[in-house]
């Protein structure tokens, strides 16, 4: 399934392990502006749960969760 | 004509691979100039240690001109300018450089006024002189509540705040004052640390000596006067005694030579460490954006490509050698106990085990840094 929305960052975190997916993710986030829609690519499986829970407890919107050819991509909309 | 390598930055990385460029390359072949402005260099694992009084300050520090190998020019000065289109790169006594191959190590720097308060009100471990000032202020402390974590992201090592966590925990027991103190720990996921199965092994640790943990923790602000942190996900935290890793940003020379992310970092290559299209310019150490640890053992992998690589060039062979991401770090866990990871980009850390031994690797690692690591030989 493809995403609709066109991001305006990629954050492409595919193979690593430390600091890991999320926290590019989280280091995107505080450099992007309101609106924003940040892509996040990762093969730990652990991010397809952990990103969408801080996304949502975090106050932000989730996009999408797309699962890709050897990875997965979720995306994101700044709203804070 | 000898070959001219330039490298930006007297920290570990610069030293790191300065040295074990002289090591690989004759002096006839190559030029290897350094330009760095550091009044020391300071083992910064150490800072783990410093504050808590386990360890004399002066083993971790050594002034940085008898740290490059004989061969190398060490130039003491300040970078403004790095021009990698014209292949040169301007320093504050008004001297320019030119270089045929250039290695930018110039490392992150503190930023404590990211955070309104920070600087009245935190503490930390990141530098020398913040190391002593909380030693004093540790030893004033009679009970109370102490909160430890990471400010902001990214940071230099990862897992410094649950091991400063660990050892204050042990020195807080030490002093018979640990009834006395709540200990919380924050941490920006949703776990007690980047890994998954280190996380889990470290938040067993944080329930058996009664360390409070809070996740999904990014600090927002820190109100001075009601003594509490505020995070973006809307949790509050009081404290008494607080202790954060500072904000950490690109050096701004990076920022304004045109090569910087919007924290200050550099874009390159994962593989080949290079930057953009220039087949001369690479950057290690924390001066990149890659999606790795900021850490010593980092630079030390990165070097021990990159040197072997440029060494082969310059003695007229392609190298087909590229980094694959390794990083080794020990990490502290309490009690005189610690553990080592292993890691690359396609090799996750496998299960880890706490010893003694990796404690005493880690306790005597200033001195194997100073004399074997960052002199190249290792």
């Amino acid at each position: 399934m493809e995403s609709e929305v066109k991001p305006s960052k990629v954050v492409d975190a595919r193979n690593t392990f430390c600091p890991g997916p999320l926290m590019e993710l989280i280091k995107a986030y505080k450099a992007a502006k309101t609106d924003d829609i940040i892509s996040l690519y990762s093969t730990d499986s652990g991010t397809k749960r952990d990103a969408p829970a801080w996304i949502k407890k975090s106050g932000n919107e989730l996009v999408g969760v797309y699962d890709r050819e050897g990875y997965f991509e979720i995306v994101m909309k700044k709203t804070k | 004509m000898p070959t001219k390598i330039l490298v930006l930055g007297d920290g570990a990385a610069g030293t790191i691979i300065s040295n074990k460029l002289r090591y690989l390359i004759r002096k006839e072949n190559a030029e290897i100039t350094v330009i760095g402005n550091s009044k020391y260099h300071y083992f910064k694992p150490d800072g783990i240690h410093i504050p808590l009084g386990m360890k004399d300050y002066q083993t971790s520090v050594k002034k940085p001109d008898y740290l490059f190998n004989y061969g190398i020019d060490y130039i003491k000065d300040t970078v403004t300018k790095i021009d990698v289109e014209n292949r040169k790169v301007d320093v504050s006594s008004g001297r320019e450089y030119t270089y045929d191959y250039l290695i930018i190590a110039t490392g992150d720097r503190l930023v404590t006024d990211e955070f309104q308060n920070f600087d009245s009100e935190a503490h930390h471990f990141y530098s020398l002189e913040a190391s002593l000032e909380l030693g004093k202020e540790l030893s004033k402390f009679n009970g109370g509540k102490i909160v430890v974590g990471p400010s902001s992201i990214p940071y230099q090592c990862p897992p410094a705040p649950y091991e400063f966590t660990f050892q204050l925990d042990r020195y807080l027991r030490r002093r018979g004052i640990r009834d006395k103190t709540e200990l919380h720990y924050t941490f920006p996921l949703n776990r007690v640390f980047t890994m998954e199965n280190v996380s889990e092994r470290v938040q067993d640790l944080f329930d058996e000596k009664d360390i409070e943990y809070h996740t999904m923790f990014n600090l927002e602000s820190i109100d001075a006067d009601s003594k509490k942190l505020v995070s973006l996900e809307g949790d509050e935290l009081d404290y008494d005694l607080l202790i954060l890793v500072p904000p950490h940003k690109g050096q701004q020379v990076i920022t304004d030579s045109g090569l910087a992310d919007e924290q200050g970092y550099i874009d390159v290559d994962r593989h080949k460490l290079s930057y953009g299209n220039y087949d001369n310019v690479f950057v290690i150490g924390d001066a990149t954006n890659l999606p790795i640890s900021k850490a010593g053992a980092t630079a030390h992998f990165e070097s021990e490509y990159l040197a072997g690589k440029i060494a082969s060039e310059v003695s007229g062979f392609v190298s087909e050698e590229f980094y694959d991401g390794s990083v080794a770090c020990t990490t502290v866990t309490g009690d005189e106990r610690a553990f080592t990871l292993y890691f690359s980009y396609e090799r996750p850390p496998r299960a880890m085990y706490q010893s003694k031994l990796d404690f005493l690797l880690k306790w005597t690692s200033a001195d194997t840094y100073f004399s074997a690591m960052l002199r190249g030989v290792m």
